[in-house]
């Protein structure tokens, strides 16, 4: 197959301007002392935050604009959500991006009515959830179950690492029909047999859930009307786009923070930075990181101009970007040294973000194996 | 801004490679029955150079070559910087490479930035029709990663120089008409001089001339490379006699241009006349290919799901490269505080690529990567067991990969100097 995407990757003048105003309100709003504050007090929800950020539109940003979103492109994402990365904004703004995606993904028109605003406005905090205790996350490996019952459904089966599970009013979620299909179910929060208990998550600043769903009855306006098997995997080829942005980011600061480190400490009467041994594997951080970018603004581009192109391009750059991340992570601790090892020193905040984002979604492991059935023409 | 609705290249651009890739379809050689160089690395007979050298002038005649050059000197003057599609359609169509490369994408745009109007006049259109083939005399025994400590010297006469010195890895000199010749105007002693005096006379010793290859007294003998191929030789110059219109640029600028040659020879700078040095970005196709046709321990390695993993992930890095190719070119998409490292991390990285890709291939194949040139059963007829050694002329020659690291970590990050 070959891949394709716009020569100019659908690039203007409104996407740096995106980008300064991200960058400068991330910068005073949520600088690492304010994270720092914030994963001290336990990492919960900052609801101050996640106003202001509603009402610059982030929220809604690529959220259709019957519903009050900015239905701006993917390519605006991945500028807003590299700089979310650089700062590891917290909170529940990825699973509220993806529950708005799968609505309007699947919605029918009064469904779309009746929960698109109130998502794209952030007055409900909305999440998507996806991963089951075994690990499945996409279609086919979905194991928990919507049963007809008394004029609705039945819904059984548990979901993991579910983000802002705990704040959220609003859980879509991917269920497994007797016919072995595959449905989207909104179900509003709190809810009966709905059981919602915090996980403790290596990255204080992700608020994340087990939401359990112990035979829960939801009306029948509660299962999305479109074909949800479809829907789940346009919504994951986002997913994936917008972590791989994410994971940029944040190996970005990884690399500046680890040059600036290498530069002003001294050994040997000489920066670290003069050393091959050190500032080679600075230079291969970097080089990774921009092939990351090119596979996440590529995959951008993709939904934004060539959807064919879409879903080979978002797992490559999920897959790459978290290979990077992690790496950049692994060298950053390494190359602080002893105050690499330290609380106080900012770089393994990173590395915890690293970890849970390398690792949700699918791994590398997980989208080779896909990838290799493109490669080889058999998929 | 692109539509969603348009085409991802521009309408002119798309049909301009339509066009182009049914000229090579319909113009492409047969494959002239003996063994083909698998670069210009290579070249090693007198009927492989010749094949090359009419392709090169067929492209060149139909007018797809020089594209982004001037019309006063053999180009096309093509406002739209199309020379890019051509060469990636040749690329693709499996055609052979353009024999002339160093002409064409180190000493053509070195010559159209720094040359007189004289010499853009003399030396351009011969490099686009390959009536006049160059090399390049930069390296030496002594000077190789660290190449400003040259010691071939160009000492003054009445009417030019006199060179007398020792250039290796001289690719493609047993043919060429010309050298781009890095040479000491002043003298260099490393062991007598202050050190300050030292490193000034280090770089402003050096400048940077075209020197004639049929010149009396010198040498030009092969050297053998790890494939056992020839192609590359050592040039030896006594007292080799250059005219005064042999100076590219002033004396003493030698260090600066050569640097430039260096950008484009990195395919760290568009503007060349046309062409690329090595094979085509999309090998892990041919790889993959490849594995479907072995097998291992009796079955196709393309079921092997070890063999699978590695094989995407080589094809995510090929793309992710050709995407930050693509991404280069796009002002706004590269970082503000390092606008030039999607350009400069081009060599380094399509190099080491090429190089784990056919490793990679060698390991599908098994024990018949050991079958070598000529033996009946040698899968692909040992292209590539071949074609990993020869990836090393990529990582070591122009400058290499841990060059190209010093490069990155000095001039992009910021990093402090080594030298």
């Amino acid at each position: 197959m070959r891949i394709e995407v716009p020569t100019d990757f659908g690039f203007a003048e409104e996407h740096a301007l995106l980008r300064q105003e991200a960058r400068r309100f991330l910068g005073e709003r949520w600088p690492i002392a304010a994270l720092r504050r914030s994963a001290d007090a336990g990492g919960r929800f900052d609801r101050g935050l996640w106003k202001e950020m509603a009402q610059l539109g982030w929220v809604g940003l690529v959220l259709p604009e019957s519903w009050g979103g900015a239905g701006l492109g993917w390519l605006h994402l991945e500028i807003l959500l590299e700089e979310m990365g650089r700062r590891l904004v917290p909170g529940p703004f990825l699973g509220s991006l993806l529950a708005g995606v799968a609505l309007a993904q699947a919605a029918s028109a009064a469904q779309r009515e009746r929960w698109g605003p109130a998502v794209a406005s952030g007055e409900t905090v909305a999440t998507l959830a996806l991963t089951e205790p075994g690990g499945g996350f996409e279609a086919d490996a979905i194991a928990a179950t919507a049963a007809p019952s008394a004029g609705g459904f039945a819904l059984r089966g548990q979901k993991t690492h579910v983000v802002g599970g705990a704040d959220a009013g609003l859980v879509v979620a991917p269920f497994r029909e007797p016919g072995g299909g595959i449905a989207l179910f909104a179900v509003e929060l709190p809810a009966a047999g709905v059981a919602i208990e915090d996980e403790v998550c290596i990255d204080p600043t992700r608020a994340t859930a087990r939401v359990t769903f112990d035979g829960v009855r939801v009306p029948r306006e509660a299962r999305l009307e479109g074909d949800g098997s479809a829907a789940l995997g346009e919504t994951l080829v986002r997913g994936f786009a917008a972590l791989a942005a994410e994971q940029v980011g944040g190996a970005e600061s990884v690399l500046l923070a680890t040059r600036d480190y290498a530069v002003a400490r001294k050994q040997f009467d000489r920066p670290i930075g003069f050393f091959q041994a050190v500032k080679h594997p600075i230079v291969d951080m970097m080089v990774q990181i921009e092939l990351a970018r090119s596979l996440a603004v590529g995959a951008a581009a993709a939904l934004d101009h060539t959807p064919s192109s879409a879903d080979a391009l978002a797992r490559m750059a999920k897959a790459y970007a978290g290979d990077a991340f992690a790496a950049a992570t692994r060298k950053g601790v390494q190359l602080h040294g002893g105050y690499g090892f330290t609380w106080d020193c900012d770089v393994h905040f990173y590395f915890r973000r690293a970890i849970w984002d390398r690792s949700m979604l699918g791994d590398a492991i997980h989208h080779r194996r896909r990838l290799a059935g493109l490669l080889f023409g058999e998929a | 801004m692109s539509r969603p609705d348009e085409e991802t290249e521009s309408r002119e651009n798309a049909e301009f490679r339509r066009e182009v890739r049914a000229w090579i379809t319909a113009n492409k050689p047969a494959h002239p029955g003996f063994k083909l160089p698998q670069s210009f690395l290579e070249v090693e007979s007198e009927r492989q150079f010749e094949f090359l050298r009419a392709w090169q002038r067929k492209v060149y005649e139909a007018g797809y070559l020089g594209l982004d050059w001037p019309a006063e000197y053999g180009g096309k003057g093509d406002p739209h910087k199309r020379q890019r599609i051509v060469s990636q359609e040749i690329g693709r169509a499996d055609a052979p490479f353009l024999v002339n490369v160093i002409g064409l994408q180190w000493a053509g745009p070195t010559i159209l930035t720094y040359g007189s109007d004289e010499q853009k006049h003399r030396y351009l259109a011969p490099i686009l029709s390959a009536e006049e083939i160059w090399c390049q005399g930069f390296s030496e025994p002594g000077a190789g990663s660290d190449l400003a400590s040259a010691q071939t010297r160009a000492e003054p006469t009445d009417d030019g120089w006199l060179v007398t010195g020792h250039k290796v890895w001289t690719t493609l000199a047993h043919v060429a008409k010309w050298m781009i010749l890095l040479a000491r105007t002043e003298p260099y002693d490393p062991e007598g001089q202050a050190h300050g005096a030292l490193r000034a006379h280090k770089y402003a010793g050096l400048s940077y001339f075209l020197f004639p290859m049929d010149a009396p007294g010198i040498t030009v003998s092969p050297l053998v490379k790890m494939t056992g191929e020839g192609g590359f030789n050592q040039v030896i110059f006594e007292r080799s006699p250059m005219p005064r219109s042999a100076l590219l640029g002033k004396l003493g600028q030698g260090w600066q241009i050569a640097m430039t040659t260096l950008t484009f020879e990195r395919g760290a700078a568009e503007g060349t006349g046309g062409g690329q040095a090595t094979a085509t970005a999309e090998s892990i196709r041919a790889v993959a290919s490849l594995a479907r046709r072995a097998r291992r321990d009796g079955h196709p390695a393309a079921d092997d799901p070890v063999i699978r993993d590695r094989a995407a992930q080589l094809w995510i890095e090929e793309e992710a490269l050709r995407l930050t190719g693509q991404r280069a070119r796009v002002a706004g998409l590269n970082m503000e505080d390092r606008p030039l490292a999607t350009r400069l991390l081009n060599k380094l990285v399509y190099s080491e690529l090429a190089q784990r890709t056919t490793e990679f291939a060698c390991e599908v194949l098994g024990p018949d990567a050991t079958l070598w040139l000529g033996d009946p059963c040698a899968p692909d007829k040992a292209e590539w067991p071949r074609a990993f050694m020869n990836s090393f002329g990529v990582t070591i020659g122009g400058g290499t990969s841990e060059i190209q690291r010093n490069i990155l970590g000095e001039r992009v990050l910021g990093l402090p100097k080594t030298k």
